[in-house]
């Protein structure tokens, strides 16, 4: 009777745990994904609403530029493509396509700094964009035959130095270098940036997180007599 | 009434003093070859093994026999020949000097035929790695340990420096390994997490190198690896042991087992801590990742009666990897599980039924917002019943069967989907002692999974005739191979470069081993030969697909291996020892086909040793070395066509391990290691070549804190 009792309790308490655990167990130790950024896209609202801030765009679609205007806190985006009419918006400051950047007639210098607002450096070189054939890729799935696709576009190296992508082993390793980079604008006014994020809250690559700060007047007045 | 109370007592009373006075109580000591004392020796009654106990610090033991039984005593020992022997009636005293195992064939192994055997009867070949060799490898891993003894295994990386196997031309997935006989969830690259393994309270690995689906089922093609853990025989048993080496390579356990009364229990924690290694050349990869690693297991048995125990085992692990400085990668696994185990018949028959639960998981910390995303996770609920009948002297017929609900979630399933299957099994086997020279082995299962619709049945026949000094085997056995969830239903973007997709109409993977083994030993020296053909027929794998535009899982053409191990030994009871083990691996390739295989041809392990022990010091230095040859291989240059190749070359290349282990006083071993001593750094860091800068230092200490208060 006893055997009997125990074999009763040992099955009854299997039967529990197996139907208890049938598709795991302690899920609440894992976060949920966000599928987008916590705020939202575009220019998120703060403090200081003219001079600093963050940027978020999606910047997944291998086939689309994401232009930002920092004068009127947009974003635009527009298909890339033979077939596509889109066209680049009226006033935009720099853009970008997946890692890549480019800008509106702009030069950009990379710092060693890693906080924002802080005065460049004498001597610091400024690059401008490149009209390149073989940077901007819009279709990666021939990638491991060697045929990658490419769309004839300018594009800043300096810049787009703000994430390492190497692509030598899969799966790809990406490295943010951290830095801020300086955009001297063609009308004079210089933006501080600095690629925060690339991936948004459920690690989704492509999400990307941009802080910016616009020099005063005065600064970009000091700034360009150092750099004249 | 005064008076009958009386009379009663007065009759329990004579009736105890009569029960007592028919009990014996017997002790003795048991000792080694030289007349050490062997502490925690086992000493039982020979038909009734629960009654037993185990010998104190001096070798001694009491032990007291129920009236009526054979007072016939069975002493063993790990590395010992067990003996038995009768206590003299006018002393009750038996003592007893136990030889060494030198050729390891008094090891008990049980992976060959899921019943406890002696090695040297194990008609399917089983090679045994041993606590004490494991001990003397200074193994952080199993796959370093499998390496250093084994010819024919590699351990190396696959993409994204995930650790994947090849056993003699056969992959992760078609090498089953098992924890205590429980098959293990979760897979990355077709490879199970292999950290989970953990090396502390391993009494012995067990390694059946072939097919054995008709005793394991699915993945077990190539062979099967089983882990055991040391059982708790002692009243309590404490460890702590640490290990640093280079890298900041960092290892620390605990353990503490009991057994008291009807309980036995064994508790282990042990974490690992590695930085990550700069190679500093060019290669597939030039940072190994640095890991960390806890591991936490409990086991306890309740032994309700003398022919029925329970086993009830739960265990946490996690790994984390630091990938990038971005991302961390997890792994986690809970387990735990139930046995119940009835003997009867007077223990000619047992019965065994078994609930597993083990539940694997894959997440990603991301470290700018601390979320850790899990994206994987595998769980496998099983059922399993086991019984086993013994015949006549030593014939044994077992019968079985599985039930297990196989869940899994994953990042490449579409929208992070999840799909389920549910397989069941039956089996039998009649393990025949035809002779004393001749027994034979015969078995057969049919396996069922549900989502692939797959239907298999897997025999096995094997004989062994033993003459003279010689023993010779000979067996076929059949493998097989289910396609699983994630070959079926994938559906993964990868990196935007291509995709992959699974397949539902793939066949299940079916093979056919035959082997064949000679055995001579003599004295001290062993040599053991066996050749092996092996072939894999609708084996699964990725091709490109031009409809899909995409790389798909396809059955593919069959895969034909043959090869033969040669492994040579010898010990002498001066403490010398020395061994020597070469592998030959041919994968049939036909003429005018690319050289696809990147299986090594050849590979060879070897071992040089010295122990010597005093009363209150011993030691063991050890040399061991393995050599890989080079391997030359045809890669297709695109991996949406399959015309083109190019040749590729991979260097052989041979690695060396002194250590030395010392054993000081009670219970402290110290442990000196000097790894890769010809301080070999490959040129180029394929994913094949060992990812080591030279040569690497290494101490450990283990303290058995038991032993220094007995």
């Amino acid at each position: 009777m006893k055997r009997k009792s125990i074999f009763t309790a040992l099955l009854t308490g299997v039967a529990l745990l197996s139907l208890s655990s049938c598709n795991g167990m302690l899920d609440d130790i894992y976060d949920i994904p966000q599928e987008s950024t916590p705020d939202g896209y575009g220019f998120l609202p703060s403090g200081d609403a003219t001079a600093s801030g963050k940027v978020c765009i999606d910047a997944t679609d291998y086939k689309k530029w994401t232009y930002i205007d920092f004068r009127n806190k947009v974003c635009h985006t527009t298909e890339i493509g033979e077939d596509s009419t889109d066209a680049a918006p009226a006033e935009w400051d720099i853009a970008v396509h997946r890692y890549d950047t480019k800008t509106n007639g702009a030069s950009v210098c990379e710092t060693d700094e890693n906080v924002l607002g802080k005065p460049l450096p004498a001597g610091a070189v400024f690059a401008e964009d490149v009209y390149t054939t073989d940077r901007i890729a819009t279709d990666m799935s021939g990638m491991m035959d060697g045929n990658i696709l490419y769309a004839s576009s300018y594009y800043n190296e300096v810049l787009s130095r703000w994430l390492d992508v190497d692509t030598s082993n899969m799966p790809p390793a990406y490295t943010l270098s951290g830095r801020v980079y300086i955009v001297k604008l063609k009308d004079g006014r210089h933006i501080g940036l600095k690629l925060s994020d690339f991936m948004n809250p459920a690690g989704i690559k492509g999400h990307m997180t941009i802080d910016y700060y616009i020099y005063p007047q005065a600064e970009q007045g000091i700034l360009i007599m150092n750099n004249p | 009434m005064q008076t009958i109370l009386r009379k009663v007592f007065i009759a329990l009373l004579v009736m105890t003093a009569s029960a007592v006075s028919a009990q014996r109580t017997v002790n003795g000591t048991v000792t080694d070859g030289r007349g050490t004392p062997l502490i925690g020796a086992s000493v039982s009654l020979k038909h009734r093994p629960h009654t037993g106990t185990t010998t104190d610090t001096k070798g001694h033991y009491t032990l007291v026999i129920p009236a009526g039984e054979d007072p016939t005593l069975q002493v063993s020992y790990i590395g010992y020949i067990p003996r038995t022997g009768k206590p003299s009636i006018k002393t009750n005293r038996l003592d007893l000097a136990l030889n060494e195992d030198e050729t390891g064939l008094q090891t008990v192994v049980i992976t060959g035929t899921r019943t406890p055997k002696l090695l040297k009867d194990a008609p399917i070949v089983t090679k045994v790695i041993s606590a004490d060799r494991i001990k003397k490898t200074d193994a952080t891993h199993i796959g370093e340990l499998l390496q250093a003894e084994i010819p024919g295994i590699e351990f190396s990386y696959a993409m994204d420096q995930q650790v994947t196997l090849n056993m003699q031309g056969f992959g992760g997935n078609s090498v089953l390994f098992l924890q205590d006989g429980e098959r293990i969830a979760g897979e990355t690259l077709d490879n199970i997490d292999y950290n989970r393994l953990n090396m502390d309270n391993v009494e012995r690995i067990e390694i059946v190198k072939g097919a054995a689906s008709s005793l394991y089922g699915s993945n077990a093609v190539g062979g099967v690896v089983n882990v055991i853990t040391r059982d708790a025989t002692e009243p309590w048993t404490a460890n702590l042991n640490a290990r640093i080496g280079a890298h900041n390579n960092q290892r620390y356990g605990g353990s503490f087992s009991f057994k008291s009364g009807k309980f036995n229990s064994l508790t282990n924690i042990q974490h690992t801590h590695a930085d990550a290694i700069d190679l500093g050349r060019d290669g597939d990869y030039s940072t190994v990742f640095g890991s960390k690693t806890w591991n936490i297991k409990e086991r306890l048995t309740f032994n309700a009666t003398d022919r029925l125990n329970f086993t009830g085992r739960a265990g946490y692990y996690f790994r984390e990897r630091d990938k990038s400085a971005d991302t961390r990668n997890r792994y986690r696994s809970f387990s735990g599980g139930i046995k119940g185990r009835y003997s009867f018949a007077g223990g000619k028959d047992d019965i065994e039924v078994a609930y597993s639960f083990d539940q694997y998981d894959k997440s990603d910390l991301i470290t700018s917002s601390r979320n850790d995303i899990r994206d994987y996770s595998n769980v496998q609920n099983s059922l399993r019943a086991l019984y086993n009948h013994k015949t006549g002297r030593k014939n044994v017929l077992t019968v079985g069967g599985d039930y297990m609900r196989d869940y899994l979630m994953s990042y490449q399933f579409e929208n992070n989907g999840s799909k389920r299957q549910y397989t069941c099994d039956a089996f039998a086997q009649a393990d025949l002692h035809v002779t004393d020279k001749l027994s034979a082995i015969a078995g057969l299962r049919y396996d069922y999974y549900s989502e692939a619709r797959a239907n298999n049945l897997s025999s096995k026949l094997g004989m062994m005739y033993k003459v003279g000094n010689c023993s010779l085997r000979g067996s076929y056995s059949g493998g097989f191979r289910a396609p699983t969830l994630k070959e079926m239903y994938m559906s993964f973007d990868m990196a935007s470069i291509f995709m992959i997709y699974g397949n539902e109409n793939l066949k299940p993977e079916r093979s056919h081993n035959f082997s064949l083994l000679a055995e001579y030993i003599k004295g001290r020296c062993s040599v053991t030969v066996t050749g092996y053909y092996n072939k894999v027929d609708n084996r699964i794998t990725t091709a490109w697909n031009k409809a899909l535009n995409g790389m798909q899982y396809v059955n593919m053409a069959p895969l034909k291996i043959s090869g033969f191990d040669v492994n040579a030994q010898v010990k002498y009871p001066c403490g010398f020892g020395a061994s020597a083990s070469y592998a030959y691996t041919h994968e049939h390739i036909k003429a005018g086909e690319p050289l696809t295989s990147s299986t090594r041809p050849h590979t060879a392990t070897a071992r040089i040793e010295y122990d010597r022990q005093w009363k209150s010091y011993g030691f063991c230095i050890t040399l061991s070395g393995r050599f890989l040859s080079g391997v030359t291989t045809d890669e297709y240059t695109s991996v949406s066509s399959y015309e083109e190749t190019s040749r590729q070359r991979y260097p052989g290349y041979a690695m060396w391990k002194l250590s030395l282990a010392q054993r000081i006083a009670k219970g402290v071993n110290i442990t000196l290691a000097a790894d890769n001593l010809l301080n070999y750094r490959p040129s180029y860091y394929y994913n094949n070549s060992p990812s080591t800068t030279g040569t690497t230092l290494a101490a450990g200490i283990s303290v058995d804190i038991d032993k220094i208060f007995k």
